[in-house]
């Protein structure tokens, strides 16, 4: 599988803090990534690093095996919803789609006022006068009807109602079945994750601690429930991710390396929300393809 | 043609529920051979889900030899569940509600029936996936 | 890109004009008049006939003052009205540059427009030039129109090369203008918002304006020093319009009598002890820059403030394309 977006100890520093450090992750052509982890982890520097709006101070980041930069061949390929999904108030929707017509060489008008006008979204109307749903969906329609390989979304549905946010997953997923675009969007509603998404990358205090595809994940991980058993006593169950004990039991959600025979545990699936969950829990965790290598330094030191 | 639901707060792998969907609409005779399951963007979108996810299920069914997909066209019911068994249905559920009766004059409320009902069914279940390793084996 | 430029900035556009119109509407009627005024109450005519020559005959120069006085009289307001307009060029740096990057980034748009089919480089080389050449054809109009206006009064008033006056003819509005855009577009780059791009623009287009006009310009060439008696038959030419730096009397030892002042005694006196004489052998010492290097001056200006916009602009893309991350 070729990637789409691959970093490689991928630092960015914002005075003396680094916004993001030590992080190497894939996502690969074809997928629909989540990018998920706590507020400040880096989400927004990573994909801003990605689409070139900022430029690293550290290691590197390539989107389809080149350096974002001042290159319009890159530009075209990538698109990109800003956080809060920002559009010219003063500018009509026909005139956002203006705009990126006249700015993309890729750009397909049809797709655009076709997708606009099933969202019953008035071409006359000022982008400051749109609902949050609409201006979101205005700049989704934006960046997607320059036909691009990759799609961007940072936090695109954080400060939507439910039903604004449906709507826009739906529209997401309409897109990725019609054009096969990969995609990476950062969110922290993990049940919206668990639903769109076949690849995650979780990140934490700026680096990435689990990337991977989303089924491999949950076939690794499960969810013991067994007697009570003293911490460090338990053995053939892989890496215990958290444990939990009460006077009678113990619970434990591990990454197994195969199946676990013991007879005294009650194996059950994981969620995507549980195993998120646990690993954000847990700085000392990590799940990463391929040999790890962990970042020795310390973030933010 | 069908309309996937999904329900939210299930463990269950969406895909799974999706397989799961289209094997009970086999089962009741709601798809019959031939018919077309929705599209798969179709079904992406409206449930918001990833289209791979839908690939997926519709690929599993394939693999079961349930259903076919035809390139450029769409994915077909190739055959049924629907068993002649289930014209036997009215003569079980007339069996099952005696035994309710039974179960009430013994003075069981309606939870510890579904209680009942759910530990016997895992027993059974797991007993036989036991046997059925085990001839596999052999 | 152009379209997107010319959607953006059409606003500015038509104020830009409409306030080129309100200068018109106020500045032609009223350059009509003083022009009209300059030729009829025959001050033109007197100053014309004064000729070239540093000293000229007292009696013309006594003439000629008291019909350049009457003009004043009537016109010389209009003079000091036309001051306000030092600040035009320094409006093009507040309300075109300030706010051309700076506008982007503060309401995230950046992320909108940064995030197409256009590389950072190319939006802002036809952003800035966009811009850049809408304030030098704005610029040219203005000066156009006011070193016309302002004829009359330079020749009545105050040299056109002192402070203020020089400021607001010739061709050194343009050079403000643009050293005003470019200061403002740059520095809307450093700090990414409105307000304090419009705040450094305020205070960089000062702290070089104030220093360069009134510490560099009276050097820019060294000045001409006329020395002349207090007690004489001819005086300095009116007509000429020199700009004096500094003047004094002195006596015949060369100390000074009286600073800041010229005296001159006419008609001669019977003796050189009369009233206001300063005594026998007093003269009159004037540096002065002479009126014929205002193009000069113009020139050397302009130049300075077209160099700055220029290295200015190229640092404004120089931090789009690489520090803007």
């Amino acid at each position: 599988m070729t990637s789409a977006l691959e970093t490689t100890d991928l630092g960015k520093r914002y005075g003396r803090d680094w916004g993001l450090r030590g992080c190497s992750l894939r996502v690969p052509v074809g997928s629909v990534a989540a990018l998920v982890g706590p507020n400040g982890a880096g989400k927004s520097t990573l994909l801003h690093l990605a689409v070139g709006l900022l430029k690293p101070d550290e290691g590197e980041v390539r989107v389809f095996g080149k350096a974002p930069g001042d290159s319009r061949e890159l530009l075209e390929q990538v698109g990109f919803v800003a956080q809060d999904t920002p559009l010219y108030p003063d500018f009509t929707v026909a005139e956002l789609v203006k705009l990126g017509s006249k700015l993309n060489r890729t750009w397909d008008d049809d797709l655009a006022v076709d997708r606009l006008g099933k969202l019953d979204i008035p071409l006359d109307r000022k982008a400051g006068r749109l609902s949050g749903g609409q201006r979101a969906q205005v700049a989704l329609v934006l960046a997607i009807a320059k036909r691009p390989r990759l799609l961007l979304l940072d936090e695109p549905v954080a400060a939507l109602d439910p039903l604004a946010r449906r709507e826009f997953m739906q529209a997401l997923m309409g897109i990725v079945a019609d054009q096969g675009t990969t995609v990476l969007h950062s969110s922290h509603l993990l049940g919206d994750v668990e639903r769109t998404c076949d690849w995650l990358v979780v990140v934490r205090k700026g680096s990435a601690q689990v990337v991977g595809s989303v089924d491999e994940l949950l076939a690794e991980h499960r969810t013991l429930i067994g007697p009570r058993t003293r911490e460090g006593e338990y053995s053939g169950v892989g890496t215990v991710l958290r444990e939990s004990h009460t006077d009678k039991q113990t619970t434990l959600l591990v990454r197994t390396g195969g199946p676990i025979h013991h007879p005294a545990w009650n194996v059950s699936d994981v969620t995507l929300e549980d195993l998120v969950l646990a690993y954000l829990a847990d700085p000392n965790a990590a799940a990463l393809p391929g040999p790890v290598s962990l970042p020795q330094r310390g973030v933010g030191a | 043609m069908i309309e996937f639901l999904l329900d939210g707060h299930s463990r269950e792998a969406t895909y799974m529920q999706l397989i799961r969907q289209v094997k009970q609409a086999l089962r009741v005779g709601m798809l019959e051979p031939g018919d077309q399951l929705p599209k798969v963007r179709e079904v992406a979108e409206s449930l918001a889900i990833n289209p791979n996810t839908v690939l997926k299920a519709y690929r599993q069914l394939e693999i079961e030899g349930l259903v076919e997909g035809r390139v450029g066209v769409g994915t077909f019911v190739r055959r049924s569940l629907s068993r002649p068994t289930l014209v036997t249905h009215g003569a079980l559920r007339r069996d099952l509600e005696a035994w309710l009766d039974r179960v009430f004059a013994a003075g069981l409320d309606e939870e510890e029936v579904v209680a009942l009902v759910e530990t016997t069914l895992r027993a059974v279940f797991q007993e036989d996936r036991f046997r059925q390793g085990r001839e596999g084996i052999a | 890109m152009i379209w997107l430029t010319w959607r953006q900035h059409r606003k500015q556009m038509l104020a830009a004009l409409i306030g080129l119109a309100v200068l018109l509407a106020v500045l032609i009627p009223t350059g009509l008049k003083m022009h009209h005024a300059f030729t009829d109450m025959g001050t033109e005519r007197c100053l014309n006939g004064l000729g070239d020559g540093s000293l000229v005959g007292a009696g013309k120069v006594s003439e000629c003052q008291s019909v350049v006085d009457r003009f004043q009289r009537a016109y010389g307001d209009y003079g000091r009205a036309a001051l306000l307009l030092i600040f035009v060029p320094l409006l093009a740096g507040l309300f075109w540059g300030a706010p051309l990057v700076a506008r982007e980034i503060e309401s995230g748009t950046h992320r909108l427009v940064w995030t197409q089919g256009v590389t950072r480089a190319r939006w802002g080389a036809v952003k800035i030039a966009a811009i850049t050449v809408a304030a030098l054809l704005f610029a040219i109009g203005y000066a156009a129109l006011v070193s016309w206006w302002m004829g009359p009064l330079n020749r009545t008033g105050t040299s056109r090369l002192e402070f203020l006056s020089f400021d607001v003819q010739g061709i050194a509005p343009i050079g403000y203008t643009l050293f005003a855009v470019a200061l403002g577009i740059f520095a809307g780059t450093v700090t990414r918002k409105v307000m304090p791009a419009m705040a450094m623009t305020l205070v960089g287009f000062v702290v070089l304006r104030i220093p360069l006009a009134v510490l560099g310009r009276p050097n820019f060439q060294g000045a001409k020093d006329l020395k002349y008696p207090v007690v004489s038959d001819t005086a300095p030419n009116i007509g000429n319009g020199n700009w004096v730096i500094s003047d004094g009397v002195y006596d015949r030892a060369g100390s000074l009598l009286a600073g800041d002042t010229q005296a001159v005694c006419w008609p001669p006196p019977d003796s050189p002890d009369a009233d206001g004489c300063y005594g026998a052998g007093a003269y009159n010492l004037v540096s002065y820059q002479p009126g014929d290097r205002f193009w000069p001056f113009q020139y050397l200006e302009t130049g300075v403030y077209v160099l700055l916009a220029a290295g200015l602009l190229y640092l404004a893309i120089r931090r789009l394309q690489r520090q803007m991350t």
